[in-house]
């Protein structure tokens, strides 16, 4: 609740990102931002299943509303320090929006996602939690 | 006096049958021993193998796997060493073809629900994997004109190709090949183990059924409870009790002085070269789908040592591990009580480590293991391939 009054508020105030579609085709995704950069991604399937194969769509979206790109993905357990045993990878659908194949978390718990984003010679990396049973 | 004794101890087992309760489950635990069913799952599917599944292909596929003619010298099929009565495997540490090999016969009970194959996952398909024992040099020594003679000279097979394939046997011999293991794929994928103990307790657990979840044995009870806390379904994850993927649990890789067994490591450099991989033209997939983990699979320093993980289903009397090097249960639970957390260069907070279980919680542990077999039924005779 508190994050999606946050949200709001950021979109408030910073009117370029209001025009970031955060609707991913299946409703509004998962959303990660920091001062540069707003992204939205959902998986496809919506649900992750341990040992799956799934892709990940992604819309990134910059502060000053200049064009985006999304460099990587990769994610890792943090408790145990070990990556996917699988390479994503990326495909551009135009306007910010991506496509990831490839991602598949083959254990059960905490992982990491690593987004790398750049916009121009600003790149970051931003992450988000997701927990798979 | 004898009549008396009989109906006192048989009320008394009655008595003790009537007051077992099952443990106290939280939700947490119901929902991760809820996890690993229900079993059995439905039938496996491999769009890669369009005769999965299809009856005839299945009758083939298991004159094949008992055919010795598939083998240089004659004397050896994929039944020598994946004996029924053995759960399908030979019962040896290490594997017997022409040579002994450096690794144990896996079982194939449910292998048709794997997406890697073999220890070191060199397989992406089961039929892909069913063409490396008949190729192997050290094993059946075939080759693609072999099989492919017996398919088109042998008229019974002949026949049976035909019903199974829905034309003749055609001249291309390694087509002919990947077709004899794809009828071979779709007999293995019928090899699917039965209920056993733990699905009843864990069906009745989940129905909230408390009077047929008590007939679960307390110690395998108390046995699952460890496997829980233990994190053990990190990689015994499911259904099956396999992620199906591969780890490093501290068995030693020397296969003899001076050579180590690399696992997925080599596994996966054998992938990327194989002309049967998914990526290649043998695979029935149009939509390119099933070839997903195969292109993107990465192959990682830290693969070296890593072996596939074994279902614990239908887990038989031993040898265990990849190269058979634990002869009994007890010695594979002792390992894990005892692994030495220096041997396994994790620098977080280790997958395997070593569980320090006493005398009773190892064979706690032990007794639950158990309930995940079940005595198959006996295999009817194969029924004729054609009349």
């Amino acid at each position: 609740m508190r994050f999606l009054a946050a949200l709001i508020g950021l979109l408030i105030a910073v009117p370029a990102w209001a025009d970031c579609p955060l609707d991913l085709g299946r409703g509004t995704g998962i959303v990660v931002f920091s001062s540069h950069y707003l992204i939205a991604f959902r998986p496809e399937p919506m649900r992750i299943e341990v040992g799956e194969p799934f892709s990940l769509l992604f819309n990134v979206c910059t502060k000053n509303d200049k064009p985006a790109e999304l460099v990587a993905i990769d994610a890792l357990m943090p408790e145990h320090k070990h990556g996917m045993n699988y390479r994503p990878t990326i495909v551009s659908l135009g306007d910010g929006r991506y496509r990831v194949d490839g991602m598949v978390f083959h254990m059960p718990g905490r992982w990491e996602l690593a987004i790398d984003v750049r916009a121009g010679e600003e790149s970051e990396r931003l992450s988000h939690e997701l927990v798979v049973k | 006096m004898k009549r008396w004794l009989f109906g006192t101890v048989a009320a008394a087992l009655a008595v003790s049958a009537v007051a077992q309760t099952p443990l106290p489950w939280s939700d947490d635990e119901v929902k991760a021993i809820a996890r690993h069913g229900p079993w059995p799952q439905p039938s496996p599917r491999d769009p890669s193998n369009r005769v999965v599944g299809t009856p005839n292909a299945i009758v083939l596929g298991e004159h094949l796997f008992n055919e010795p003619r598939l083998s240089a010298d004659g004397a050896m099929s994929c039944a020598t060493c994946h004996v029924a009565v053995r759960n399908w495997g030979d019962g040896r540490a290490r594997a017997v073809g022409r040579v002994e090999l450096d690794r144990r016969t896996p079982s194939l009970w449910n292998v048709g629900y794997a997406h890697w194959f073999g220890w070191d996952g060199a397989g992406d398909s089961l039929w892909s994997q069913s063409i490396r024992p008949i190729l192997d040099p050290r094993e059946m020594a075939g080759d693609a004109a072999r099989v492919a003679g017996l398919l088109r000279e042998d008229k019974t097979i002949a026949c049976g190709y035909e019903r199974a394939f829905g034309h003749r046997p055609g001249g291309d011999d390694e087509k002919l090949l990947v077709d004899a293991a794809k009828a071979l794929a779709a007999f293995q994928g019928t090899l699917v183990s039965p209920r056993t103990p733990f699905d009843e307790f864990r069906d009745a657990l989940v129905s909230g059924d408390r009077e047929a979840a008590a007939r679960y044995p307390p110690a395998a009870q108390r046995g699952l409870k460890i496997f829980i806390e233990a994190n053990c379904s990190a990689c015994h994850f499911g259904p099956r009790f396999t992620n199906g993927e591969f780890g490093d649990v501290g068995i030693p890789f020397f296969t003899r002085p001076g050579e180590v067994d690399s696992g997925r490591l080599d596994g996966l450099a054998k992938l990327a070269t194989s002309t049967f991989n998914l990526l290649g033209k043998h695979n029935d997939d149009a939509s390119g789908a099933s070839a997903l983990r195969t292109r993107h699979v990465q192959r990682l320093h830290s693969n070296f040592g890593e072996f596939r993980v074994p279902s614990l289903r239908q887990l038989g009397a031993g040898p265990f591990m990849h190269n058979g090097h634990f002869a009994t249960l007890d010695d594979v639970v002792k390992h894990y009580s005892e692994v030495n957390p220096d041997r396994l260069h994790s620098d977080a907070l280790p997958l395997v480590r070593p569980l320090a279980l006493t005398v009773e919680q190892s064979a706690d542990l032990i007794a639950f293991l158990r309930t995940l077999t079940a005595e198959a039924p006996a295999r009817p005779t194969p029924p004729a391939l054609c009349p």
